[in-house]
């Protein structure tokens, strides 16, 4: 190299001045909070807008009439038979109701059951359920909809290989359509369980017979739909990779009920490849409502969107579901009941909540009962306070030392000759938050001496680990808040008819854990027929839980993340406008009939 | 990100000479001779580089008030008086998971690059020296790594260590041997040829007629020739493996419970930090990553200066003192060579 380019300064300070150029350039992009194209201004007395109060000026043109909505569908879709396992949204199963309905709806933040199709429902003690169809509802090609199809939509699980209603006669012995409108279920007399035959009528949506009685019966869940015949106020217009279309189909029969039809003309749901770019189009103000999980999402609503969730302070989201901790009880030093509860007393659960879960979780109480909303009404605060636990490090040691652990030298306890560790807690990779939270449990656990060590296969390897039993401690989902529920997640966790050896899948009890109580009392709590019964019986389940502890709720998460942005509708369902629960599915509908339009 | 350019090194080899810049030894003998290896400016900003970023992992986290453990805040605060670069999604204090992060990053590039230039030395120097059918062999095997993507090769190697649990395998050690084992065959080729390049010199010859046997032929006598050579190829390997680690950690296959700098951009990515604004969680790593691999590429090539005389270059009063030296050494060894001629 020559001397002169050695010396040259006039390139150097070139160089110089355009790194700190470039440098500034990338942390201004990085700091500075986006403004969005939208206009927005305080809209005074609107109900149903921002959480800041702001709201948008309201779209033009053809965009004017349309809502967009994203979180359910992100692959091309392919079909919109609802028997189809991939069925594409909105008609894949117990997703929001456009398309396809079902004959009742569930209320998460109450726990009623509201009519839909049916206009109501009588149970006769626990041994037969009585539905009364709506007057007039017709499919949206113009022919009636009757008890019969009603009927149909279920019985077709006898005949059907492979579809998911056929579980309905696990429940239910029969379904009969005794005449136009009326519909009689005979519950299952063994298992007496009225809670989960109410759940699948909340869940399962009633097609035409016509249409799906022409199908032989090895083609009912593969047939390809393009174009759904459903009784729902929308029709599928166009769908292809990039978005599916919705338009109205200007004859729904539930215009009286719902007391007029929806503002919206068409309904749009963009195909995104992932969370990340819905919440960037969803704060941009190019989604009208969204179904995914943002981190910190009241920083959208901070940067001056007209972004809202339904509450209007930590934690914004109604709780729905209770992500657990499941530890394998066939695991040496597991099998412990002392050693499991020293270890949900280790768990600092407040991190989680306000780091992993972005602060979208209340910390968790010692049940299987979510404290608020519909399950409120089964939750034994003072016992759950008396006999639980919390994160208290040294409680945990203390439990694990009056058991007669001792410390090795490498940090790790002892207990009757078995080091608690190392043990691998897996999860499925991708799934943020509850990655994050296994990392959390990990490092509280080797804070008093359990060795854990995280990892996150893909999901189909994790399903197969935790279904199959060959795992040592998984995060993992259970039923959520559902008619049926929290009977279902009592289920889940303590069933023992359902549980199988390690090695064979099994879809409940995945921590094999034994005990020959709680079969009876889950039937017992099955079979109970008020409320009261069913609140004796959950109070049982739910001490021999808390003695035994198979596995432990580590957050509260919504069932789904119900956000919105007032760019072109307001009147969203929230805390201060309770018109509606925060769903999508089951009675979330509502919302659908009243937002209003902000231009025009 | 995670190979540097081989050519970098390939393309620069120096006829093997013992310790490298050994020509000008008989210049200034009076001088320290450290003097003369003629360290340029580059070499000065990439070691104070290095050595800011060692103080920084490894003095850091003993005068830092806050543990990379501890939880001071919530997910993603700003940076403020108390946390000058605010918290991480775990709600850690950014510098002091950074400083942990780099050390740790160190040691892995330290233990995988050393251990990747040991491979790649004792398979190149025996290939090299020895010849036959073991070269063949050897070179065959090297070739054949050579051709698999290293990339595949580490992440299906991570991903069967995460269900190990033999001890050495777990943490930051067990990913440093996966990264080792897998990158030390360019190395292997390039020391093969200076090797069998060294293995025709007389002096081997001598050492071999002495009786020296094969492995203190290799040691002592061929060795020390590539010596150069292997601190430049140790630089280029630690690079590389820090780079490595970061990739395989960012894709979430790194180990589990531990900082690295790759795993704070894993989390960074995972929780939406560039979406939502918290640039303090990504920029510190990729800052301090870009600073490492860039002061060791800059002390690999103000290396290859130094040793290499033809690539040699300074400021211009150096070079002509340099010159004026030479020209003065010359100049006495020419009248010394008068005075015998006229002696005799």
């Amino acid at each position: 190299m020559s001397d002169s380019v050695f010396f040259t300064p006039s390139r150097r300070t070139l160089l110089k001045l355009g790194g700190v150029v470039a440098g500034g350039a990338a942390l201004a992009a990085c700091s500075s909070k986006t403004t969005g194209a939208t206009g927005t201004g305080s809209a005074g007395t609107l109900p149903g807008i921002g959480n800041n109060g702001q709201v948008g000026k309201g779209r033009t043109g053809a965009n004017a009439d349309t809502l967009f909505v994203a979180g359910f569908q992100w692959g091309p879709p392919t079909t919109y038979n609802p028997f189809s396992p991939t069925a594409a949204w909105p008609a894949s199963s117990n997703v929001m109701q456009i398309v396809y309905e079902s004959l009742l709806r569930w209320n998460i933040l109450t726990g009623e059951i509201m009519p839909g199709l049916a206009a109501s429902y009588k149970v006769d003690g626990t041994s037969t359920v009585t539905l009364t169809m709506q007057d007039g509802i017709t499919f949206n090609d113009g022919s009636p909809c009757t008890a019969k199809d009603a009927a149909f939509s279920f019985n077709i699980g006898k005949t059907a290989s492979g579809i998911s209603v056929a579980s309905f006669f696990q429940a239910a012995d029969s379904i009969e359509a005794t005449d136009d409108k009326t519909i009689v279920i005979k519950v299952n007399q063994t298992t007496k369980n009225v809670g989960q035959v109410l759940q699948m009528l909340c869940e399962n949506y009633v097609v035409p017979e016509k249409v799906f009685s022409a199908l032989a019966a090895d083609k009912v869940s593969s047939e390809i739909m393009t174009n759904p015949v459903g009784t729902g106020p929308f029709k599928v217009d166009t769908a292809d990779q990039t978005q599916v279309v919705l338009t109205q189909t200007g004859s729904y029969w539930g215009k009286t009920y719902y007391g007029g039809v929806p503002v919206m003309k068409t309904i749009i749901h963009p195909i995104f490849k992932g969370n990340e770019d819905a919440n960037l189009q969803f704060t941009n103000g190019g989604l009208d409502i969204c179904q995914t999980f943002q981190s910190q999402i009241w920083k959208t609503w901070e940067a001056g969107k007209p972004t809202g969730t339904y509450l209007k302070a930590k934690p914004y989201y109604v709780p729905g579901s209770l992500p657990m901790l499941i530890m394998n009880s066939t695991k040496p030093g597991l099998d412990s009941a002392v050693v499991r509860k020293a270890i949900v007393t280790a768990i600092d659960y407040a991190s989680i909540s306000d780091t992993a879960m972005s602060g979208y979780s209340a910390t968790v109480q010692a049940s299987l009962i979510l404290p608020t909303g519909a399950e409120s009404k089964f939750f034994n605060q003072s016992d759950a306070t008396a006999n639980g636990w919390k994160y208290d490090k040294a409680a945990a040691e203390k439990l694990l030392t009056d058991a007669g652990a001792t410390k090795g030298s490498d940090g790790i306890y002892v207990l009757n000759g078995k080091r608690l560790g190392p043990y691998k807690i897996i999860t499925p990779t991708g799934w943020t938050d509850w990655n994050a939270s296994c990392e959390i449990i990990a490092s509280s656990l080797k804070a008093i001496g359990i060795e854990v060590a995280t990892n996150f296969p893909q999901q189909a390897e994790t399903t197969q680990a935790i279904q199959g039993g060959t795992f040592d401690m998984c995060v993992w989902y259970v039923s959520g808040v559902n008619p049926s529920s929290p009977w279902a997640r009592f289920r889940d966790i303590m069933s023992q008819s359902l549980m199988k050896p390690v090695g064979t899948t099994t879809f409940a009890n995945y921590g094999r854990w034994k005990n020959a109580d709680a079969e009876a009392l889950l039937t017992a709590a099955a079979q109970a027929a008020d409320d009261t019964a069913k609140k004796a019986a959950y109070d049982k389940l739910d001490a021999l839980y808390r003695k035994e502890i198979p596995a432990a709720p580590i957050m509260y998460r919504p069932d789904e993340f119900y956000e919105y942005s007032a760019v072109n509708f307001y009147n969203w369902a929230d805390e201060k406008n309770t018109y509606a629960p925060p769903m999508f599915r089951g009675a979330g509908n509502t919302w659908m009939y009243k937002i209003k339009k902000i231009a025009g | 990100m995670s190979s540097v350019p081989q050519a970098a090194v390939l393309t620069q080899e120096v006829e093997p000479t013992p310790g490298g810049g050994g020509a000008d030894k008989s210049i200034s003998a009076n001088r320290p001779s450290w003097r003369n290896l003629n360290f340029g400016p580059r070499m000065w900003v990439a070691l104070t580089i290095i050595i800011l970023i060692v103080l920084l992992a490894e003095v850091g986290p003993f005068v830092y008030p806050y543990a990379s453990t501890l939880k001071v805040g919530s997910l993603y605060d700003e940076p403020s008086a108390a946390h000058l670069l605010g918290t991480d999604n775990f709600g850690h204090d950014i510098i002091a998971v950074l400083m942990n992060s780099t050390r740790n990053s160190l040691l892995n590039g330290l233990l995988a690059g050393t251990l990747a230039v040991f491979l790649g030395v004792l398979i190149g120097i025996l290939a090299g020296y020895v010849g036959g059918w073991i070269e063949e062999l050897l070179m065959g095997i090297t070739n054949i790594v050579v051709a698999i993507p290293s990339i595949v090769v580490l992440i299906l190697i991570s991903m069967s260590l995460q269900h190990t649990n033999i001890g050495f395998l777990k943490g930051i050690g067990g990913l440093a041997f996966v990264i080792g084992i897998t990158s030390w065959p360019w190395t292997a080729r390039a020391v093969r040829a200076q090797a069998s390049s060294v293995a025709t010199r007389e002096h081997i010859d001598i050492a071999k007629l002495s009786g020296a046997r094969t492995p203190s032929i290799l040691i002592r006598d061929v060795l020390p020739y590539l010596a150069s050579y292997v601190v430049m190829a140790w630089v280029l390997q630690l690079a590389s493996a820090i780079l490595a680690e970061s990739t395989l950690s960012m894709l979430g296959l790194g180990p589990s419970g531990v900082d690295s700098l790759g795993i704070e951009l894993h989390w960074a990515l995972a929780f939406q930090s560039v979406s939502t604004g918290a640039w303090w969680a990504f920029l510190p790593p990729t800052i301090i990553l870009t600073l490492i691999s860039f002061s060791l590429l800059y002390l690999q090539s103000s290396l290859d200066e130094v040793f290499n005389p033809r690539l040699r270059r300074g400021k211009k009063k150096n070079l002509a003192a340099a010159a004026a030296r030479r020209a003065e050494t010359a100049r006495k060894l020419a009248e010394q060579n008068e005075k015998v001629e006229v002696l005799s």
